[in-house]
């Protein structure tokens, strides 16, 4: 199948040449659709210094389907679910939203740069989204905690 | 009613979000009979009515096509099919091939789009190994592209190619995107998602950058309220017909795929060749035409053209590119038919004969049909940037032009506007007669005389539709 061709080819390249703080590796040798990934939290944000594991599934349908993405390590984030799921809520990887054409090494770099910008408009903690607009030291200062206390980061406070 | 809590409401939102309608049906129909659609708006609109009706008798035989872009895909690896041409499927499928530069112009990696080229690329072998079997029937191709799997690589793959093709070539679209909209925007919005249906820009940039370099002519036929009895035809393409066309039914929102009488699926390749450009609608009034046909005077180039061309003034420029300005009503060369040759398909083997793309010459007329390509303001105030129309051409004669870049050809609006107010069809003397002095009696066509298809009736002010009424048939 085509896809398969697809998805070893962008596994290759992420694994060659991957994009600034992204390890990514398959969760089982044997399964081309379940990818484990390490985001390195960005400088000039909260979770600097913490290593955060993801998790990418890809759809049978995919590419015509979008991946799905989500924080296996617990952090504090507006568009992240504060939840066991740890969803994230990206716009481009809602199904009607969704281009063939999109890359998951793009995917993956505009995961990582939301932790560095995050997007309270398209929040999915409504909470965290109104505290990171209203008392951004706070919300950074939970979110360097949780980054300490989850991704082993060592945050400097 | 107690209002819901914001959680509620998210799961409300999130499961209408995911909500798609189970519609009945395969992916691309069997061809079926016209009339199910007629019988569809029986009750409908009485234009509706009538148009549905009417175009039963033209285009018998339909398909009806979920999602757009399989309307389009279909209709072109079916034509590509029913030619039996090893050499153009082979051509074709180089053409296509090397149109990923397109892809690679606009920065899409090999990789992205690799897969969506192989799938094409076996949807040609497919069709190459089917003719070389001999091979007539074309269900191998239905079972393609009812494959969900299978139909959305390939549509993908030709949206990316249509996307592409607009951003490569903005100048073309950018004016008539809704609101200002950039082109980036509009391809990540409405070409390159998957659950996208095509509107007018994309299909039009569709055509223009995918189909059109086949030499095929893709025509869209508009079911909608304007004045007329008939489907408002629209061709797309500017090439000159040599191959046969693709034929889309436009009905508000969605596509389909017509196809005209004594349809080409069923008949000699090569005469289909040559039938499926013409546009005759002598299968149903053959004996009426012929009085004022003469097939000497028929084989003079734009003998048959419309005359008053050279009585009214000449028509703003319209917009170029996609909106190449429907006519609102079907200009009379379409019906330029010569029936003294009995069998229509071979009439058009004589090479001087006048094409049926003449009638995309014919201006805009008043009627503002509510084509897609109406909807967006800037279009109406837009003028090409480029060129100034140089004068039409004393025979308007049409000029092949595969124009892949570059901008638009000059476009057909310095030609007059047409001044009839008479019937769009040319029946007979006396069915324009009777129409003029809105006399009866009936004109009767040959071969449905009084039947409820016959179009003249619509002629008549007295004339009643027949109606189902259920309580009567079970009476």
């Amino acid at each position: 199948m085509g896809s398969q061709k697809r998805i070893a080819k962008e596994l290759a390249e992420l694994t060659e040449s991957p994009p600034d703080g992204i390890i990514v590796e398959l969760a089982n040798e044997s399964n081309l659709y379940e990818w484990k990934v390490f985001m390195d939290g960005p400088e000039d944000s909260p979770y600097h210094k913490g290593r955060f594991e993801l998790k990418l599934t890809l759809p049978t349908e995919y590419p015509f389907k979008p991946p799905t993405v989500s924080f296996v390590t617990k952090i504090y984030h507006p568009n992240v679910t504060n939840d066991d799921k740890g969803s994230m809520c990206l716009g481009m990887l809602k199904a009607d939203e969704w281009k063939p054409s999109s890359r998951l090494s793009a995917v993956l770099e505009f995961a990582r740069s939301l932790l560095g910008e995050p997007m309270p408009d398209d929040a999915v903690e409504g909470r965290i989204a109104e505290q990171y607009r209203e008392d951004r030291k706070r919300y950074e200062e939970i979110a360097r905690e949780w980054t300490r206390k989850y991704a082993g980061g060592a945050a400097s406070s | 009613m107690n209002p819901l809590s914001p959680a509620e409401m998210e799961r409300f939102q999130q499961l209408s979000n995911k909500y798609e309608p189970e519609l009945p049906g395969p992916l691309v129909s069997h061809k079926q009979s016209t009339n199910a659609i007629a019988m569809d708006y029986a009750n409908a609109d009485p234009t509706f009515a009538t148009k549905t009706t009417a175009l039963a008798v033209t285009h018998p035989q339909s398909r009806i096509m979920k999602g757009d872009g399989n309307s389009v895909a279909f209709g072109y690896f079916e034509h590509l099919f029913n030619l039996r041409d090893p050499i153009l499927v082979q051509r074709e499928r180089a053409r296509i091939k090397s149109l990923s530069t397109l892809l690679d112009q606009v920065g899409l990696d090999e990789n992205t789009y690799e897969m969506f080229v192989e799938a094409t690329e076996e949807a040609f072998d497919n069709i190459l190994s089917a003719i070389e079997r001999g091979e007539r029937d074309d269900s191998f191709l239905l079972e393609l592209f009812n494959d969900e799997y299978n139909s959305e690589t390939i549509l993908c793959h030709f949206r990316f190619l249509t996307s592409a093709y607009m951003k490569l070539n903005p100048h073309r679209y950018s004016a008539f995107l809704p609101m200002d909209m950039p082109i980036e925007r509009y391809c990540s919005t409405q070409i390159d998602p998957v659950k996208t249906e095509i509107d007018g820009i994309g299909l039009q940039a569709l055509v223009d950058g995918v189909i059109e370099g086949s030499g095929l002519v893709v025509e869209i036929l508009y079911l909608d309220r304007s004045e007329g009895d008939v489907v408002t035809p629209h061709v797309l393409t500017q090439t000159r017909p040599g191959l046969g066309a693709i034929r889309l039914l436009y009905r508000p929102g969605h596509y389909d795929l017509l196809y005209r009488a004594e349809s080409a699926v069923n008949m000699q390749p090569l005469v289909n060749l040559q039938y499926a450009i013409s546009s005759d609608y002598a299968p149903w009034d053959t004996s009426h035409l012929s009085f004022d046909m003469n097939s000497s005077l028929m084989s003079i180039p734009n003998m048959m053209m419309d005359n008053s061309y050279a009585l009214a003034s000449p028509m703003s420029q319209p917009p170029s590119g996609p909106f190449r300005v429907s006519p609102a009503q079907p200009p009379p060369d379409h019906y330029r038919v010569s029936p003294s040759q009995p069998p229509p398909d071979h009439y058009r083997v004589s090479p001087s004969r006048p094409s049926p793309d003449h009638y995309r010459l014919s201006p805009s007329h008043a009627q503002p049909s509510p084509d897609p390509y109406r909807v967006s303001p800037p279009q109406e105030v837009y003028h090409a940037p480029v060129h100034t129309p140089p004068p039409p051409p004393p025979i308007a004669s049409p000029q092949p032009q595969i124009r892949l870049s570059g901008p638009p050809p000059p476009m057909l609006g310095s030609l007059p506007r047409r001044t009839d107010d008479g019937p769009q069809i040319r029946l007979s003397k006396h069915v324009i007669e009777s129409n003029l002095n809105h006399s009866l009696p009936l004109p009767v066509t040959a071969p449905f005389k009084n039947s409820p298809f016959n179009h003249a009736h619509y002629q008549n002010p007295d004339f009643e539709p027949m109606h189902w009424a259920p309580n009567e048939s079970r009476k």
